[in-house]
């Protein structure tokens, strides 16, 4: 795994979208970049340094959780388990769905819902359910095709 | 079709019970499917509001006082049913073994410890280390193949593992390039790979594969596993060595071996399920008799699956 940690200024402006987005103010985590556009999540106790020791010795195949992924015009999209972790933080562009839209939704069809565009999360009483992408009239599916309800 | 068991394996499980009725029940039970365990994920959910959601599709009991997170489903399931309901696809809880959830109760992992888990794949028992831990400290997780870190990732980010390191090494090769380092573990979960005697019931298969030669060549290869497990170990450090198997070979010995090469003290065990004491001679070797501290345990004591538990302590560093 190539290594590239995410300096403070550029945590500083993800905190901050994911600010406007969904009003989460605090991420307690070391940040690094994953793949396209992604961002892994570590709250290990180990620092940058001693990571980047240890990935001379060892074979890193992945660190902490996949936490997002860097959308077109700077939005950004919380991964599945992300909803649920910051789950107490997340107070805006919460959308509500019914039994039946979850039916739908977990297993990975896009649901019908009108509400503004951009990326929503998803949420079924109490249970964090991932993000979407609203198009205006439905919600885009993003569940993983791992976490999807097998017919 | 009840598959047959080899006659070498009838003589030595007759060897290792203590007599024709205890080799019946043991052969009873290895023919049933085992009971439907889950462990609550504490990490995502608390055990009383998920006994609550889960009892109003399932029959649920919390068998274990001390441990409100095991959970055994009494109703019958369809195949598949447990792993395809929502709370386990939130992560909610984890679809694992009872007798294989032993081995981290005896680590006792708690939070900002540093621990390793060598042969961590597909992370049933990482998870609940980590839950131990309650996602601080740092969990070092590491197996070998890469279709086995796949499924170990897919698990970890399903429970919500936030405090974990995946790495793909040889297990003794990562031993050996950490013992060259100042890096040292609170903890290690050493559960290796074995010849699965133990998962009888889950895995039938288990009776076609079995041979004694596969035993003998495992008990070299854990020998050699447990030995530079320990040079990452901190002074007093815990390490856990547990298998899925009854053979002696790869159980007794290998904790004698220890015993007699390192300096390492074996811990009495209180585990909740009904343990049976190691056994210190077997087929003309004699191991110590420290080694009377390890835990058996039968499929027919618990209604579970075999397993084998035994925690070292490490006196003083080794070089």
């Amino acid at each position: 795994m190539n290594l590239r940690f995410i300096k403070s200024p550029e945590k500083r402006i993800i905190t901050e979208q994911l600010n406007e987005q969904f009003g989460i103010e605090n991420l307690p985590y070391l940040l690094l970049e994953s793949g396209k556009e992604k961002i892994r999540a570590f709250s290990g106790h180990l620092s940058k340094e001693e990571i980047s020791k240890i990935s001379q010795i060892l074979n890193i195949e992945s660190i902490g959780i996949y936490l997002l992924r860097k959308e077109t015009h700077s939005e950004l999209r919380l991964s599945f388990d992300a909803t649920h972790i910051l789950k107490n933080q997340i107070k805006n562009n919460i959308i509500d769905i019914n039994k039946a839209q979850l039916i739908e939704w977990i297993r990975g069809r896009d649901v019908s819902i009108n509400t503004d565009k951009g990326i929503k999360v998803i949420k079924y009483n109490s249970d964090f359910l991932g993000c979407g992408k609203s198009s205006g009239d439905r919600i885009i599916n993003h569940v993983p095709k791992d976490r999807r309800i097998k017919k | 079709m009840k598959p047959e068991l080899k006659p070498k394996f009838i003589e030595r499980m007759h060897k290792l019970l203590s007599n024709d009725e205890d080799f019946e029940n043991f052969n009873e039970i290895i023919h049933k499917p085992p009971r439907n365990f889950i462990r609550c994920n504490t990490l995502k959910i608390s055990p009383s509001i998920l006994f609550e959601r889960l009892s109003k599709k399932w029959i649920v009991s919390q068998p274990f006082p001390e441990h409100h997170e095991i959970m055994l489903i009494n109703s019958d399931l369809k195949p598949g049913e447990l792993g395809n309901a929502i709370e386990h696809l939130l992560g909610y809880y984890y679809i694992q073994e009872i007798s294989s959830m032993m081995s981290v109760l005896a680590l006792n992992p708690k939070p900002n410890e540093f621990i390793l888990d060598l042969c961590a794949s597909p992370g049933s028992k990482t998870t609940q280390i980590v839950a131990g831990m309650q996602n601080s400290g740092t969990l070092i997780a590491n197996d070998f193949k890469l279709d086995r870190i796949m499924i170990l990732s897919s698990n970890l980010e399903r429970c919500g593992v936030t405090n974990c390191i995946i790495t793909r090494n040889d297990a003794i090769n990562i031993c050996s390039r950490i013992s060259k380092t100042q890096l040292r573990f609170d903890k290690i979960l050493l559960d290796v790979p074995c010849s699965g005697e133990g998962t009888l019931r889950s895995s039938p298969k288990t009776f076609e594969m079995w041979n004694e030669n596969i035993v003998h060549k495992l008990s070299r290869q854990q020998k050699k596993f447990i030995a530079f497990a320990l040079k990452c170990l901190k002074p007093k450090g815990t390490l856990v060595y547990s298998t899925c198997t009854h053979s002696p070979e790869e159980n007794e010995s290998v904790i004698d071996f220890a015993l007699k090469n390192f300096p390492v003290k074996i811990e009495t065990l209180s585990l909740p399920l009904n343990c049976r004491q190691g056994v210190i001679s077997w087929y003309g070797d004699k191991y110590s008799n420290e080694t009377l501290k390890c835990c058996r345990i039968y499929p027919h004591d618990n209604d579970s699956e075999g397993f084998f538990v035994s925690k070292l302590t490490l006196l003083e560093e080794m070089k």
